[in-house]
């Protein structure tokens, strides 16, 4: 016989921000179901969980129009570190900045030091690349990336810059009409998307994934892996092909 | 830019830009394709996410103990140079090629390499250079091969060869198995933003000499 179900929590946090959908709770951790919630009060609830309580254990489920697709495959953990980046834009947090610069900076520092940066350089453009987000993170816009995401995209600049002493040709978006671009209130779809994205990056056969991670972490010409590697270049290319094709139906309707 | 685009860079060749791969030169000509080619700019944001999901599990590299306190410490530091103010184009020509040109294509100052071709030299990093090439309607550059890899991007008209007929956007790599001679379309002049990693290996005893004084 099934137990019957367990009473409600109801967090302070939640209920504060007008959350009620708190329904229940399981071993592994609270488990809560959301019904039509509100994207900031997601947002600022996991915020108060990450300043209060260990946020592994945190595992929302959403249930809703926004998110049918259960369960979520984007770790609780990367929207939280969103939302702590909206945070230093919208109140120049710098408890949330200091919660993003222990998750990422370590993470800017072994990216750059797998490209070959000696340690010291490594940690300095990785502390460089935190001060640029807390400068720009007005720019930061959750509908089109993740916090992962564009900080990669910061730390991969600054290397060009300081590393490579080179610039990056970059496109001014104000050249083209505004694309298909998902609407701010998609962010959440989006940030599943995103995470169903990295599910498919582990399961990428080893041999796509080899040349997806050479050519991020290599700094080397495809030419140059494809000899290391023993094989054609139109083989490394076929391969980068076919991963690409497979991520980009993992995220089914996106452009 | 209504023109639809059939030629694009690879996957490998967005790949580069993406991951922050590619020398300046073969960066300017990926994005300058971009600007035109909105399927492209898609693929290289996909790649990018691909970039941050790799970035997410790498196992962190641990910091020195003062790094948080030092970073904190420099929040409030004067943002140093905030960047030069946008420029609009006039004539549409989009960045990153507006920056590296200084303005508009409408007012470059062609230099004349016999009747019908002008270039102009855009940027240089070790072997790897990038012209601007302007054909008159019809203009044939002569038949070459290819030592390395040349990158042509047509800004404006067009041109046509073995492999196909080329329009604003589209972008050919042409490398050591292509022979061709580029013819550019009848009706206007043909504008394109060309890269080669190699000099080109005329075929004519006149552009055999001439080449090189011009840098091809």
């Amino acid at each position: 016989m099934m137990p019957g179900p367990k009473p409600p929590v109801h967090h302070p946090a939640f209920i504060k921000r007008g959350i009620t959908h708190v329904l229940s709770t399981n071993q592994a951790g609270p488990r809560i179901n959301l019904i039509h919630m509100p994207r900031a009060a997601v947002e600022s609830a996991m915020l108060a969980h990450v300043q209060t309580a260990d946020i592994s254990r945190f595992r929302p489920v959403f249930r809703g129009r926004s998110s049918v697709r259960l369960p979520m495959t984007r770790p609780t953990e990367a929207l939280a570190m969103d939302a702590l980046l909206r945070r230093v834009a919208e109140m120049r947090d710098r408890a949330a900045f200091a919660a993003l610069f222990g998750h990422f900076a370590p993470r800017i520092k072994a990216y750059l030091m797998r490209l070959g940066a000696p340690a010291a350089q490594a940690e300095d453009l990785a502390q460089d690349a935190m001060l640029n987000l807390w400068r720009k993170a007005h720019l930061f816009d959750p509908a089109k990336a993740s916090a992962a995401t564009w900080l990669f995209t910061i730390a991969r600049n600054l290397r060009i810059d300081a590393i490579r002493r080179e610039k990056r040709p970059q496109l001014d978006p104000e050249d083209f009409l505004p694309e298909a671009e998902p609407a701010a209130d998609q962010a959440m779809a989006l940030a599943d998307d995103e995470g169903r994205l990295r599910a498919a990056l582990k399961h990428l056969p080893p041999d796509q994934i080899a040349v997806i991670e050479q050519s991020f972490f290599a700094d080397k010409p495809h030419s140059q892996i494809a000899l290391e590697l023993g094989i054609p270049l139109g083989t490394v290319k076929s391969r980068l092909r076919l991963a690409m094709a497979r991520l980009k139906s993992a995220l089914g309707d996106m452009p | 830019m209504r023109h639809s685009i059939h030629h694009h860079p690879d996957e490998s060749l967005l790949l580069a830009y993406a991951a922050g791969g590619c020398d300046e030169v073969t960066g300017l000509i990926v994005a300058t394709h971009m600007a035109f080619c909105a399927q492209c700019r898609a693929a290289v944001r996909l790649m990018e996410k691909v970039g941050g999901g790799l970035l997410e599990t790498l196992p962190a590299s641990a910091l020195s103990d003062n790094a948080l306190a030092a970073t904190l410490a420099r929040l409030d530091e004067a943002v140093p140079v905030s960047p030069a103010p946008r420029t609009s184009s006039e004539d549409g020509t989009p960045e990153p090629l507006r920056g590296y040109l200084g303005g508009d294509l409408s007012r470059v100052r062609w230099r004349r390499m016999g009747p019908s071709l002008a270039y102009l030299p855009l940027l240089k990093r070790g072997a790897v250079s990038a012209k601007l090439l302007r054909g008159a309607p019809g203009t044939e550059v002569g038949t070459h091969s290819h030592r390395g890899l040349e990158y042509t991007l047509v800004l404006s008209g067009g041109f046509s060869d073995v492999t196909g007929r080329y329009g604003p956007g589209d972008l050919q790599v042409a490398d050591h198995a292509v022979r061709h001679s580029p013819i550019a379309d009848p009706d206007g002049d043909c504008i394109n933003l060309a890269v080669t990693t190699a000099p080109l290996k005329f075929e004519n005893l006149i552009q055999k000499i001439a080449g090189p004084l011009f840098g091809f």
